[in-house]
């Protein structure tokens, strides 16, 4: 009985409408200028793209002509150079969201297990200044490390440990170091908070009834952890698929993923109907992706979260 | 079930001593408490013995094996925290189960251990819940059996009542050290509230700034505190300056205003030092309920507070004060503020401490 009662409650929690959950109707006016923002300058410019994916494709024209049709979807997915695409997209984000879990559980773990307050601000900064700088700032600075003529090579080349230069970059793998090394402060604070508000008594509760330190992960922080991870990854997927400036920069446009296309189509070719249809393929394929990563995730978790 | 001993027990943090030196034997199956007031140490010893603090110093057995140095989860005990811990993510049924499945028992073995640990806490039924759909008390039942369920040969308790309300807090009170009891398990307890110390410990150990400072059973510790602090720390005492006279084999003749009084004394003191004459509010008896042999002065009714049960005097001896508790029963003589009367306790329930 007590158990059905506090499911209704809720429900009812849940389902509260937004009038009320701003006090009813006298609040409204606050959200008014974020709303307007947001119809001009996200939903109206997305949506009209969205309407010309289905216009007959005509070079140079950029306004909505309403001749329907669905040419613009058959070549996405007849032609291998762009439904390939799509995998090579997906496939990179999924490796980038992956990586930047592995790399950055332990470090945001390492951090929101830091007592020592100097120490922890220490580490928050040095997380967040990586964040400072503008992307491409950041992967020119990648370029120095990893280029031809970069300072991995050079040092690899200067001991005689390899005669030609390492193929580090314009390729995928400089592709997903890049994004990578984007990704990696997203992922890594969506999980310190939810790492910090494990208490600490549970993995002592855990060790006190037997387990070790490595069985009290797995059991008790990493299940604990599953929010965290679930909203940086997903967070992380979302950024690395839709970027365009790392594969520009990194892949030296030899790495075609959906956002190059985009570009290529857009602005150099000025097909703009079948540039926005391969955006709104970029766009259902990572909802799709997201949709179903949420499902599994949500099953693994035991229905939780 | 196995005893427990600490042998020169020490932390230290930096410059300070969070526990020092402490030595200490609990029995088989005997309900210790730590009791003292915030941050005396009560904690990190417990902590120390569950094994998450590693001691700076000295020794700990339970049973003949030296754990010092092994981690918590070869130490073979179960500990209760005060937040509880349940494990959030897994279901009453599957806490309880967890200490099982690590020792790789059989699922048939562990389905019939938690429905028996559950019945044990009276919540039979309850497998299917989530922490997050049950109470305090019963939070705190759950943890309970999710220890007790692994057989530890010692259990482990740091304020589990604090986080309760006054009338579950009295409730759970009872019923662990019933269950304490039934299962004859070695229990050190940690609190700062005296009266769960004193109800519920077969003995106690005071605690004051990183040492035990008295050990004893509830009975001692609250008749004949050692110190200044164990008197000041449970319960309510006079203490009123006097100057030592004098001590024999009998216990101790003392000043108060000029007056001769004897006294118990359960150290040695020193003829013409200051000290304090401790004795407790009940103990201070007033008029005809005086008998032979009680130590008499006169004094002053200041104010009578009338408390239910009790009635509350302040009297004023010569320029000391001297607060006295009477039962308010019947044929009890009342005074009322501005009498003179004679006041007067039994010499054997008074003593004479040092600071
Ligand atoms: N990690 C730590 N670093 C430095 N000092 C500590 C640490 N843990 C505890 N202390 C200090 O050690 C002393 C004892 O702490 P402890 O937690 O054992 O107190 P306690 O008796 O349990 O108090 P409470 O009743 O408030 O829980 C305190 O003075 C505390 O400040
Ligand atoms: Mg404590």
């Amino acid at each position: 009985m007590a158990l059905a009662e506090g499911r209704t409650t809720t429900r009812i929690r849940k389902h509260g409408s937004i009038a009320e959950a701003l006090g009813g109707f006298r609040l409204w006016w606050l959200v008014l200028p974020a709303f307007l923002f947001f119809l001009v300058f996200f939903i109206a410019p997305v949506m009209s793209l969205f309407a010309l994916a289905f216009d007959k494709p005509v070079a140079g024209v950029v306004s909505f002509a309403g001749n329907l049709t669905l040419d613009n979807f058959a070549r996405i997915f007849t032609r291998p150079l762009y439904y390939l695409a799509i995998v090579r997209s997906v496939g990179i984000a999924a490796v980038v969201a992956v990586i930047a879990l592995a790399i950055g559980y332990p470090l945001a773990y390492v951090i929101a297990k830091t007592e020592h307050p100097g120490r922890n601000t220490l580490l928050m900064i040095l997380v967040l200044s990586s964040m400072q700088l503008d992307t491409v700032i950041r992967m020119y600075g990648l370029m120095v490390l990893m280029g031809d003529q970069g300072l991995i090579n050079g040092a690899l080349m200067s001991i005689g440990l390899i005669e030609k230069p390492l193929p580090l970059m314009y390729n995928t793998f400089g592709v997903v170091v890049g994004l990578v090394q984007i990704a990696l402060p997203f992922m890594i604070l969506s999980l310190i908070g939810i790492i910090k508000a494990i208490h600490p008594s549970l993995e002592e509760a855990a060790r006190s009834l037997g387990a070790t330190r490595a069985e009290a992960f797995w059991r008790v922080t990493l299940p604990l952890s599953m929010p965290g991870i679930l909203a940086g990854s997903l967070l992380v997927f979302a950024l690395s698929v839709s970027s365009y400036v790392v594969p520009a920069l990194m892949g030296g446009w030899k790495v075609m993923v959906l956002p190059i296309h985009i570009y290529q189509q857009i602005a150099e070719t000025g097909r703009w109907q079948f540039g926005s249809a391969v955006a709104v393929v970029l766009f259902a394929t990572s909802l799709m992706a997201v949709f179903i990563y949420h499902k599994a995730a949500v099953r693994s978790a035991g229905g939780r979260t | 079930m196995s005893d427990i001993r600490l042998v020169n027990l020490s932390k230290t943090y930096g410059e300070g001593n969070a526990v020092s030196e402490i030595n200490l034997k609990i029995g088989e199956g005997e309900f210790f408490s730590l009791l003292g007031p915030s941050g005396c140490g009560k904690s990190t010893t417990l902590r120390m013995i569950a094994g998450f603090i590693k001691p700076s110093a000295g020794q700990i057995l339970i049973g003949s094996d030296d754990v010092t140095a092994l981690p918590p989860e070869k130490r073979d005990i179960g500990i209760v925290f005060q937040n509880y811990a349940i494990f959030p993510h897994m279901n009453v049924a599957e806490n309880i189960a967890f200490g099982l499945k690590l020792r790789k028992r059989n699922k048939n073995e562990i389905t019939w251990r938690v429905t028996e640990a559950l019945k044990q806490v009276g919540l039979a039924g309850y497998g299917e819940r989530y922490q997050r759909q049950l109470s305090g008390g019963e939070q705190q039942r759950v943890a309970l059996a999710r220890v007790l369920v692994t057989e530890p040969r010692i259990l482990l308790l740091d304020e589990p009542l604090s986080a309760l309300d006054k009338g579950l807090r009295e409730e759970m009170k009872f019923w662990i050290k019933d269950l304490q009891k039934n299962l004859g398990i070695t229990t050190v307890y940690v609190t700062h509230d005296q009266d769960e110390a004193l109800t519920m410990s077969d003995r106690i150990g005071v605690m004051s700034k990183s040492k035990i400072v008295q050990i004893g059973t509830p009975q001692e510790i609250y008749e004949r505190p050692k110190t200044l602090f164990v008197t000041s720390f449970i319960g309510h005492s006079n203490m009123l300056d006097v100057t030592i006279l004098g001590q024999d084999a009998n216990g101790v003749t003392v000043d108060l205003n000029g007056q001769e009084l004897k006294t118990r004394a359960s150290s040695s003191v020193t003829p013409g030092g200051a000290a304090k004459l401790v004795l407790r509010p009940e103990n201070v008896l007033i008029g005809a309920a005086l008998g032979d042999g009680d130590s008499r002065l006169s004094a002053t009714v200041l104010s009578e507070t009338y408390q239910g049960p009790i009635v509350r005097y302040r009297l004023k001896v010569g320029e000391q004060e001297i607060v006295a508790e009477r039962q308010n029963q019947a044929h009890v003589e009342r005074f009322s503020p501005g009498t003179v009367v004679t006041i007067g306790w039994d010499p054997e329930w008074s003593e004479a401490l040092v600071a």
